[in-house]
C-alpha cells in the first residue's frame, strides 16, 4: 500500500460532498485538465509552493533561503519561476508569516484516521461521513481503498468523489469499501470532452458501467449521485445536459439516487492568483436563473424530478 | 397594540393582556428604569431613585456594624419602605427599587468595613499580582421549592425555635445571625402584605368587573403566599417571584434551579381540577419572565433514578418564553435520553429567537463533575445549571460562583522569565517552572480567600439565599460560612488557557525543537512587545493553534487546563476546608489584558484581549465550527465546573437549509457526545451588530439582545469595549 496520502486539505464540517455533515479530504493529483478547475492546487501529483498576497508582511525572507535563486520581488509580489524551482520547500520553511506555503500535506493512515474520526459523533447525529474528493481519489486508490475500508469498520460511512478517469483495477480497489459513489459527468461528447478537459470520456462512461454494476451486485448499501458542474459554454448547454441524462436513463438510473447540477462560481480565482496563473474563467460571475431554467428541463426531460438538484450560487438575473 | 416589536417569528400570538406587560417591559428595558445594563444577570430592579430613608438606616443610624443581624435589619427596613405598584393588566406582581449592595456603606465588599480590613487587602492584592482575583458577588443557588412547600410563615416559626434553642444553648453567636435571618423574614412578609392590602383596596375602588375580580385575585393570592404555602400554580408562580425579588434585592445573580421540577406538582394539579390551562400557565409564566429579566432556570435533567425529567412543565417554561422574547437567562439540560421533541422544541426557540435562549448544557458531564468532587448520588442527581457556566445543588452549596478567579498568563510570565534566567534546556523542566508558579499563585489566592472567609458570614452574608436553602436555620450560620451549607467548595474561574497553550506549544517548537529563538529572546520580546520583530511574532503567531482541531495544540490545552485543575484541587479553603474547583471560564478577566497584559508568545501583543474562557485566542480558529468544537471538547469536562464555547453563527449559515433546529440540535448533540460541556449559540448578523454601535437610536435595536459570555445583555447599552470584544469574536457563516 502507498504509506502516505498525499493531501491539499482536509476539509471539517462540508455538507456538499454527500449527505449529512462530513469531512472531506482533497487530494492532490488529477488525471484531468479541466478549464474550469475550482482547486488548481489538486492538479500536480507532487507538492508545490504557493504565495499569497493577503499574509504578506514583505520581509523577503523565502527569497533569502531559495537555494536555486527561483524567487523574484516584483511589483505585483513574489514571482516564483517554476521552470527553475525544485519544490524543495525551503521558502515556505523560512517564510514566518504562512504567505508562501506547502501545497500538499502528505498523511501517514493513523493520524489521518485519527483525524477524521474525531468527527464521529457529529457524523452519527447528521447521517455524515467521510468524503475522498480531489483532485483525483483513485490515483491514490490503494491507501483510500484501505482509509475507507477502515472507516466502515468504525461505522462511518464513506463517499468517492470521482472524475472517473482512472484504470479499472482502482476503481475496483475502492468500491467494496465505498458507501456514496460520487461520479462526475462532465461533456457526453467525447471529443469535446478532450477538448475542455484533457482526456476523451470513453473509460470514464465505462467505469461508470462498471460501478452500477457492482452496485447491483453488493452486499453493502451504495449508490450513485451524479455531479454535473455548470460550465457557461462548456457543460452547461442543452444538448450536452440532454445526453449526460440520456445516458443516466439508460445506464445507471436504477442506481442513481441524485443528479446534482452544480451551476458555476468564481470564488477559486484567488487560488489561480497565488499559483501565478491565468484563470480562463476569471471575472465571469454567477450563472442567472434564465441561463439555468432551459438546463433543469433538459435534464427533466430524461430524469425524474425527484431526482434532480440544481445547487450553487444563481442569480435572479 | 402598537409599540410592540418583535423580533422573532413568533409561535404563539401575544393576549392584548400579554401585549400591553411587554410594551411596559420594553419600555422599562430601553428608557434606564429597568436596571441591568452590562452585567444584566444581577439585576431587576426599578430606578425611581436614590433611597429616600439613608439616614433612617439602621446601619447608619446606629452606627455600622459589622454583624449579619443588622444586615438583616437593614435588609427589613429596605423592604418595608418600597412602595406597592400594581399595574395595568398584570396578575403576577412586585417590583423593587433598591439593593443592598447600594445601601450598605460598605458596599458590595463587606470585608473593607472588617476590623482586618487591611490585612485583607493586602493579601487580595498580593493574590492580584500574582494572577489570582476575588469579588464579591455570589452565584448560587438557593432552594425555591423550600419555600413553596413551607411559606414564609412556617419559615419564621423554624428560625424563632432556633433562636430559642441557640440562646438556651448560651450560642449567642447563632442566635445572633438568626434574629438577622427573623427580621429577613418578617420584611417579606410584610412586604407582601402590603401588596394584599394594595389590591384589596384597588378591588373595592374599582368599576370595572374583570379589573375588580383581577385586584381580588391578586390580593388573595397576596394575602394567602405572605405567610402561607402556595394553594395553586399561580400563587406558586406569585411566591416565586417574590422569592425571586427579596434574593435580587440583595445584589447578585443567583440561579434558581429546576423549575420545570418544583413547578410541576402545581402545574399537574391545576390541569387535573380544571383550574389550569396550559395557555394561562404559559402566561403566568410569561408574565414573571418580563418581570424578573436575567433569572437562571433550567429545564430537563435526569431524575434521581437517571430516567428524564422532562414534563409537561418543562415545555411551558419554555413556550413562556417563546411567547414574550426578549431579555432572560434560561438553560436546557441535554443527556442523551431527553426526550427527542423537546429538545427539538428548545432548539427550534433558539433557532427562532436567535438570543441564545435557551443555553444548552449537558447535564450528564455537570453530574459526573460533582459527583467527581465527592457528592453522593442522592444530592448529585439534583445538580442544576445555575448561569453562567456553572453548575449548584439549589439549597445545599455555596461555593462562591465567581467571587474568585485565576488567571494563568501571570504565572507562565514568571515561569518563562524565571526559565530563561536559569538557562533551562528542555521544555519539560520549563514546565515544572510553571507548575511551581501556578502554585504561588494558588497559595496567594488561598491566603486572601480564607481572610475574606472568616469574616463573609457577617460582613457580605446571603441572607435571603439562606433562608431558602438547607441548612442555615437549623444550624445558625449562614450559607456563606464554614457548613452553614454541606457544600462548600471554591469555585475558580480560569483564564487564559488557551493562551498559555499557544504560547507553550509555540515555545517547545520554535525554542527547544528547532531552536530558532533562546528563551532569553522571548521573554524580551514579549516585554518590549514584539518591537522591531514582526518576523519573530509571525513564526510565534502562525504556530499550530488551539481551536482548529489539530492535536498538537488541543495536547497542550489539555495539559495545561488539567494542571491548573490538580494543582487547585490541592487547595482547600477557609469554609469547611473543601477543595476549589476550577471552571474554565473567563466574567471579564480576559478583558483585563487590554490593559495589563504584556504580549504573549502565542503571537499576542501588548493590549490584545486574552482567549475567552476555552474559546480560541481571536483569530486564531481558522478550520470552521466543527475542528473548533472538537478543541473544546478535547479536555475532560468533568473535571471542572463549567465551560461553555460562544458559537456566533451568521444568518446566512442557514441559507437553503430548512430547519434550522435540526442543525442546532445535531451540532449541540455532537459536540455533547463528544464530552463537551455548555453551547452558548447566537444567531446574529454581524453587520447589524456593527451597525448598531454606531447607532443605538435606531427603534429596531432597542431589543437587540446578545448573550455576551454566561448571561445575556441588551447589546446597545454595553460597553464599547465589550461591544468590540463581543463582535471580534469567531463568526461562522458556514459549516466548513
Amino acid at each position: 500500500m502507498d504509506k502516505k496520502l498525499l493531501t491539499i486539505d482536509v476539509s471539517h464540517g462540508t455538507t456538499h460532498d454527500g449527505p449529512g455533515m462530513r469531512t472531506t479530504v482533497f487530494v492532490k493529483g488529477c488525471s484531468l485538465r479541466c478549464l474550469w478547475c475550482q482547486n488548481p492546487e489538486s492538479i500536480c501529483p507532487t507538492k508545490e509552493v504557493w504565495w499569497d498576497k493577503t499574509l504578506s508582511i514583505g520581509c523577503m525572507s523565502c527569497a533569502e533561503d531559495c537555494p536555486t535563486g527561483s524567487l523574484q520581488c516584483r511589483e505585483e509580489g513574489i514571482h516564483i519561476d517554476r521552470t527553475v524551482c525544485k519544490a524543495c520547500g525551503a521558502c515556505a520553511e523560512a517564510c514566518p508569516s504562512t504567505a508562501m506555503s506547502w501545497q500538499g500535506q502528505e498523511y501517514e493512515l493513523e493520524p489521518l484516521l485519527k483525524e477524521v474520526l474525531r468527527n464521529k459523533s457529529y457524523y452519527d447525529q447528521f447521517g455524515g461521513g467521510v468524503t475522498c474528493s480531489g483532485g483525483e481519489p483513485l490515483l491514490q486508490s490503494e491507501f483510500v481503498a484501505e482509509f475507507f475500508r477502515r472507516l466502515q469498520e468504525e461505522g462511518v460511512t464513506t463517499a468517492l468523489d470521482t472524475c472517473g478517469c482512472a484504470p479499472r483495477k482502482n476503481l475496483e480497489a475502492v468500491l467494496p469499501y465505498t458507501n456514496y459513489v460520487l461520479y462526475d459527468m462532465k461533456i457526453f461528447d467525447p471529443e469535446k470532452h478532450r477538448l475542455f478537459t484533457g482526456q476523451t470520456n470513453e473509460r470514464i462512461l465505462e467505469n461508470l458501467k462498471f460501478a452500477a454494476e457492482y452496485i447491483r451486485k453488493a452486499d453493502h448499501p451504495m449508490e450513485i449521485w451524479i455531479r454535473t458542474p455548470l460550465i457557461p459554454g462548456a457543460t452547461a448547454l442543452e444538448e450536452n445536459i440532454r445526453a449526460i441524462g440520456g445516458f443516466i436513463r439508460e445506464n445507471i438510473l436504477d442506481v442513481t439516487t441524485r443528479w446534482e447540477m452544480c451551476a458555476f462560481n468564481g470564488v477559486c480565482v484567488s487560488k489561480y492568483d497565488k499559483l501565478e496563473r491565468q484563470w480562463e474563467y476569471d471575472g465571469r460571475g454567477a450563472m442567472t436563473q434564465a441561463e439555468i431554467a432551459p438546463l433543469k428541463a433538459a435534464a427533466l426531460s430524461q430524469v425524474p424530478e425527484e431526482k434532480l438538484l440544481v445547487s450553487g450560487m444563481i442569480r435572479e438575473n | 397594540m402598537s409599540g410592540v416589536q418583535l423580533d422573532f417569528i413568533p409561535k404563539f400570538e401575544q393576549s392584548e393582556r400579554i401585549k400591553v406587560l411587554e410594551a411596559r417591559n420594553q419600555e422599562l428595558g430601553t428608557n434606564g428604569m429597568r436596571q441591568y445594563g452590562t452585567y444584566g444577570d444581577h439585576r431587576c430592579w426599578l430606578n425611581i431613585g436614590p433611597f429616600p430613608k439613608m439616614e433612617e438606616l439602621p446601619s447608619v443610624k446606629n452606627g455600622y456594624k459589622m454583624t449579619a443581624e443588622q444586615w438583616g435589619e437593614d435588609y427589613e427596613f429596605m423592604l418595608d419602605n418600597m412602595e406597592p405598584h400594581i399595574y395595568p393588566c398584570e396578575t403576577v406582581v412586585g417590583e423593587i427599587y433598591w439593593e443592598m449592595i447600594c445601601l450598605r456603606t460598605c458596599g458590595p465588599s463587606g470585608w473593607t468595613m472588617a476590623p482586618n480590613a487591611d490585612e485583607i487587602r493586602a493579601k487580595i492584592e498580593k493574590a492580584n499580582e500574582l494572577g489570582g482575583g476575588t469579588s464579591a458577588y455570589g452565584h448560587t443557588c438557593p432552594d425555591p421549592e423550600i419555600l413553596l412547600k413551607k411559606g414564609f410563615g412556617k419559615l419564621l416559626e423554624e428560625i424563632r425555635a432556633n433562636i430559642k434553642k441557640y440562646t438556651d444553648l448560651c450560642n449567642e453567636r447563632r442566635a445572633r445571625y438568626l434574629r438577622g435571618l427573623e427580621h429577613v423574614c418578617l420584611g417579606c412578609i410584610h412586604y407582601i402584605e402590603r401588596y394584599a392590602d394594595l389590591a384589596e383596596k384597588l378591588a373595592a375602588e374599582a368599576t370595572d368587573a374583570d379589573e375588580k375580580a383581577r385586584f381580588e385575585k391578586i390580593a388573595a393570592c397576596c394575602r394567602n403566599v405572605s405567610v402561607n404555602a402556595p394553594k395553586d400554580f399561580y400563587e406558586a408562580v406569585q411566591l416565586l417571584q417574590f422569592a425571586i425579588l427579596f434574593d435580587r434585592a440583595t445584589g447578585h445573580g443567583n440561579g434558581y434551579g429546576r423549575m420545570d421540577l418544583y413547578m410541576y406538582p402545581f402545574y399537574k394539579a391545576g390541569i387535573e381540577d380544571g383550574t389550569l390551562t396550559r395557555e394561562s400557565a404559559r402566561e403566568y409564566i410569561a408574565e414573571m419572565y418580563m418581570k424578573l429579566r436575567g433569572q437562571f432556570f433550567s429545564f430537563g435533567g435526569r431524575l434521581e433514578d437517571g430516567s428524564d425529567a422532562t414534563n409537561e412543565m418543562s415545555w411551558v417554561a419554555l413556550e413562556a418564553y417563546d411567547l414574550v422574547g426578549d431579555y432572560n437567562n434560561l438553560g436546557v439540560m441535554w443527556h442523551s435520553d431527553m426526550d427527542p421533541d423537546y429538545y427539538d422544541y428548545a432548539c427550534d426557540v433558539l433557532a427562532r429567537h436567535g438570543e441564545c435562549i435557551p443555553v444548552l448544557i449537558n447535564w450528564d458531564i455537570m453530574h459526573d463533575s460533582i459527583l467527581r468532587s465527592g457528592v453522593p448520588q442522592s444530592d448529585a442527581w439534583k445538580v442544576v445549571y445555575s448561569g453562567c457556566q456553572w453548575y449548584c445543588l439549589p439549597g445545599l452549596e455555596w461555593c462562591g460562583h465567581d467571587t474568585s478567579s485565576i488567571n494563568v498568563v501571570r504565572p507562565m510570565l514568571r515561569a518563562l522569565k524565571r526559565a530563561a534566567a536559569d538557562d533551562v534546556a528542555d521544555f519539560e523542566t520549563m514546565y515544572d517552572y510553571y507548575e511551581q508558579e501556578l502554585h504561588v499563585t494558588m497559595q496567594a489566592f488561598q491566603e486572601a480567600e480564607a481572610a475574606i472567609d472568616r469574616v463573609r458570614g457577617e460582613a457580605q452574608p446571603e441572607m435571603f439565599t439562606s433562608l431558602i436553602s438547607h441548612g442555615p436555620i437549623e444550624r445558625g450560620i449562614d450559607m456563606t460560612g464554614p457548613r452553614g451549607v454541606d457544600y462548600q467548595n471554591t469555585s475558580l474561574n480560569i483564564c487564559g488557557i488557551p493562551n498559555v497553550g499557544d504560547s507553550f506549544l509555540a515555545i517547545k517548537k520554535l525554542v527547544f525543537d528547532q531552536k530558532k529563538y533562546s528563551l532569553q529572546e522571548v521573554v524580551a520580546a514579549c516585554e518590549n512587545d514584539w518591537a522591531d520583530n514582526e518576523i519573530m511574532r509571525q513564526r510565534f503567531l502562525n504556530q499550530p493553534k488551539y481551536g482548529n482541531g489539530l492535536s498538537e495544540p488541543d495536547d497542550m490545552y489539555v495539559r495545561v487546563a488539567t494542571s491548573m485543575q490538580e494543582v487547585a484541587e490541592g487547595y482547600v479553603n477557609q469554609r469547611g476546608g473543601q477543595p476549589m474547583r476550577p471552571s474554565l471560564y473567563a466574567f471579564m478577566t480576559h478583558l483585563e489584558g487590554k490593559d495589563t497584559f504584556p504580549a504573549t508568545p502565542d503571537g499576542r501583543h501588548n493590549g490584545e484581549v486574552l482567549a475567552h474562557g476555552i474559546n480560541p485566542q481571536a483569530g486564531a480558529s481558522k478550520r470552521g465550527l466543527i475542528p473548533m468544537a472538537n478543541s473544546a471538547s478535547s479536555a475532560d469536562m468533568r473535571r471542572f465546573q463549567g465551560g461553555s464555547i460562544q458559537v456566533d453563527i451568521q444568518p446566512k449559515f442557514f441559507d437553503g437549509k430548512e430547519n434550522r433546529y435540526a442543525y442546532i440540535r445535531d451540532f449541540s448533540a455532537g459536540f455533547f457526545k463528544n464530552g463537551g460541556m455548555q453551547l452558548n449559540i447566537h444567531i446574529m448578523d454581524l453587520k447589524k451588530l456593527e451597525d448598531a454601535m454606531d447607532h443605538p437610536e435606531k427603534p429596531e435595536y432597542r431589543n437587540l439582545v446578545v448573550r455576551v459570555t454566561g448571561y445575556c445583555a441588551r447589546f446597545i447599552t454595553m460597553s464599547r469595549a465589550y461591544q468590540e470584544d463581543f463582535i471580534s469574536r469567531v463568526n461562522y457563516s458556514s459549516m466548513s
